[in-house]
């Protein structure tokens, strides 16, 4: 379960203050996924990156389960991330010398998984999202962008968070291929009771959510 | 490819110094090898002074003692060089005369007589060689060390008197003794009083075996000497010390002495050897530096390139620490094999780069007409013989003279070799250049915030 209430992110610029998040106030159940769509520069990335604690709310918190999080430190910040929330990116970011595989096997040993359940695990799930059986040990340069993202949910998943964050995960593939991916994350949320918050501008995509969130100018509003 | 060029560079940077560490231990090695062959010690002999062809005014005990007060000096051994006629002692000296003898009859003393020959009234000159004797306050040196100039002298049978003995005994040459049937406890006159035979010694040569060792203050008794020495032999303490030595010598005795050190000759001819040290050493921190300087742009190059990948890996919960572990393995990698390379490298190219930098030091000096840095010095002129380097105590016609004969050492003997001393300096030189590529590495990835990588996206 995903609380967030009044949380306030303010840049402080050249050219002024930016307020990106403003008193943004949410909550997402386990399982559930969460759209959330707005413009370029709406304060969509700088929600999830406070979310991920990648960055500091200036006011605010945020509870998993009943834990605080916004006001742990930088250790606990980083724990957090590498047990408690998975990413995934538009870029996939697959880190580019180790294999499909590997790329997973990393998350399971940032999360301090057994390292003799880690090769099992991994393995599971490349099975999950569906990568072809072969193409685990391959790097990231050979294999499509789909398969790509494929490996991305696989490692964001690896370590049993209770939040994906998941930042445009469609924004580079085609249509077909961005469907199979929403499908796979929401299929992923369903068994691992994960919650996903999919920030996207795709209207379409963002109808296949549970739940959709609208942000405008840091403002966050639920919609139909 | 990038990672080739990098581990190339530093290859070549490495290999650098590795070559100048060689070829600086190199001359090092060459420099205190001709350092310590010429020994710690100064020679002083009145100013003037030629041994027995005469010359100068013999210095005084007060003043070679008065060298004991100086810096760094921790001996001074005197000596006072004297010859008996055959008139003046029983001995007989086992040298024989021969042509050149009678030639120069009159030379260093001698007798001459006045036969009544059966053919009329010529006169007939008889001449024998003079009995050398040296008074010396260092018996032990003298007969043991070598310091006579006339090599090895060791004591056959017998004691050595103590330095600083007056009583009227000697310690004679073997050959000496055999043409005068000496043995220990024997006696002999000279200069009229009975002189007790308290040692002999042999050294190999005929020369130094046949001279008689007495305590100086007997000499100086006998001769009508008092007080004077006619060479002193000044020890120093440390080798770097003897030119600093020799100076406040010559000061403090002003032109009442020569004063000889070989150091100040030999340190003229080391002159470009010291040259070529300082360059071989300035290049090789250089070198080091420069290797130092190649890794840490290369890791900040890498770190920046990859600062999306270290964004990842924070954002997925990597940990500074393991962050930076994998950077610095990978510098460590570069190095390491960097050092291998460079070490192969610097050995295989250290003996020409010696060489040339010798050479190029080399043709500047005026010693490099001489056909090497240390000239030969082949002691033509000299007595004394042997192949000790340590300035004699009353070695050749009087003492204070050199002999250089082993002195053949050139800079084409240069020897260069790498030992454990240049593999632990590769290894050290390795980690330290790795440390510093990596520590550049870490602060630039501590500083990288995800949330400012990712939002670039």
């Amino acid at each position: 379960m995903l609380k967030v209430e009044n949380l306030d992110k303010t840049f402080h610029t050249g050219a002024g203050d930016v307020r990106a998040v403003q008193n943004v106030t949410f909550d997402a159940k386990d399982g559930e996924v969460v759209a959330i769509i707005g413009a370029s520069g709406s304060g969509k990335s700088t929600l999830l990156s406070l979310l991920g604690l990648l960055d500091a709310p200036d006011r605010g918190s945020i509870e998993i389960d009943g834990n605080q999080l916004a006001n742990l430190d930088a250790a606990g910040r980083t724990r957090y991330r590498s047990t408690q929330v998975g990413f995934v990116f538009q870029q996939f970011n697959l880190i580019p010398n180790l294999t499909a595989k590997e790329n997973v096997k990393l998350a399971l040993e940032f999360a301090h998984w057994p390292k003799p359940d880690r090769d099992a695990r991994a393995q599971a799930m490349l099975d999950m999202v569906g990568l072809d059986a072969g193409k685990a040990d391959r790097r990231p340069a050979k294999l499509s962008g789909g398969e790509q993202q494929r490996v991305a949910i696989a490692r964001a998943f690896a370590a049993q968070p209770q939040l994906i964050l998941a930042d445009e995960p469609t924004g580079s593939l085609d249509k077909s291929t961005g469907q199979k991916i929403i499908s796979l994350l929401r299929e992923a949320a369903n068994q691992q009771n994960a919650t996903v918050l999919v920030v996207t501008h795709d209207e379409k995509i963002s109808q296949q959510a549970d739940r959709r969130l609208e942000i405008d100018d840091g403002v966050l509003r639920e919609i139909a | 490819m990038r990672s080739v060029g990098v581990v190339v560079i530093l290859a070549v940077a490495i290999a650098l110094s590795i070559s100048m560490l060689i070829a600086r231990d190199a001359v090092t090695t060459k420099i205190n090898t001709v350092r310590a062959s010429t020994g710690n010690t100064i020679s002083v002999s009145p100013k003037g002074f030629f041994g027995f062809n005469g010359g100068g005014t013999p210095l005084t005990t007060t003043q070679i003692n008065g060298l004991l007060d100086l810096s760094n000096v921790t001996a001074v051994q005197e000596s006072l060089s004297e010859q008996l006629k055959s008139t003046q002692t029983s001995l007989t000296s086992p040298t024989p005369v021969g042509s050149l003898g009678q030639q120069f009859g009159g030379f260093g003393g001698g007798s001459t007589t006045s036969g009544g020959a059966t053919s009329g009234s010529a006169t007939t000159t008889t001449f024998s060689i003079p009995i050398r004797v040296i008074g010396t306050n260092s018996p032990g040196t003298a007969v043991v060390g070598g310091a006579n100039g006339g090599g090895t002298e060791k004591l056959t049978s017998g004691t050595a008197f103590s330095p600083t003995s007056k009583a009227d005994v000697a310690i004679v040459g073997s050959t000496l003794a055999t043409k005068n049937k000496l043995k220990v406890g024997s006696t002999f006159s000279a200069w009229g009083t009975k002189i007790t035979v308290v040692g002999i010694f042999n050294a190999g040569s005929t020369f130094t075996d046949s001279n008689v060792l007495m305590p100086l203050a007997t000499v100086q008794k006998l001769a009508a000497a008092a007080n004077e020495v006619t060479s002193a032999t000044v020890v120093v303490n440390n080798i770097n010390n003897v030119a600093s030595v020799d100076k406040a010598i010559t000061k403090k005795l002003g032109s009442a002495a020569d004063v000889t050190s070989t150091q100040a000759t030999v340190q003229a001819q080391l002159a470009p050897l010291n040259s070529v040290k300082t360059i071989s050493t300035y290049t090789l921190v250089g070198s080091v530096i420069g290797a130092a300087i190649i890794l840490l742009l290369s890791m900040l190059m890498i770190v920046r390139e990859r600062r999306r990948e270290v964004g990842v890996l924070k954002a997925l919960g990597a940990p500074n620490r393991s962050i930076i572990t994998q950077f610095i393995s990978e510098s460590t990698t570069f190095t390491v094999m960097g050092a291998i390379v460079g070490f192969i490298g610097g050995i295989a190219v250290s003996s020409p780069i010696t060489s040339a930098l010798v050479s190029a030091s080399g043709g500047s000096t005026s010693t490099a007409s001489t056909g090497g840095f240390v000239r030969r010095f082949a002691g033509s002129g000299f007595t004394g013989g042997g192949s000790g380097f340590t300035p004699p105590a009353g070695a050749g016609p009087g003492g204070g003279s050199f002999h250089f004969g082993a002195f053949n050492n050139t800079v084409t003997q240069l020897h260069t070799s790498a030992g454990w001393s240049t593999l632990v300096f590769a290894f050290v030189a390795a980690i330290v250049i790795a440390a510093l590529g990596s520590t550049v590495a870490a602060a630039t990835i501590v500083r990288i915030r995800p949330a400012e990588v990712l939002r670039s996206e």
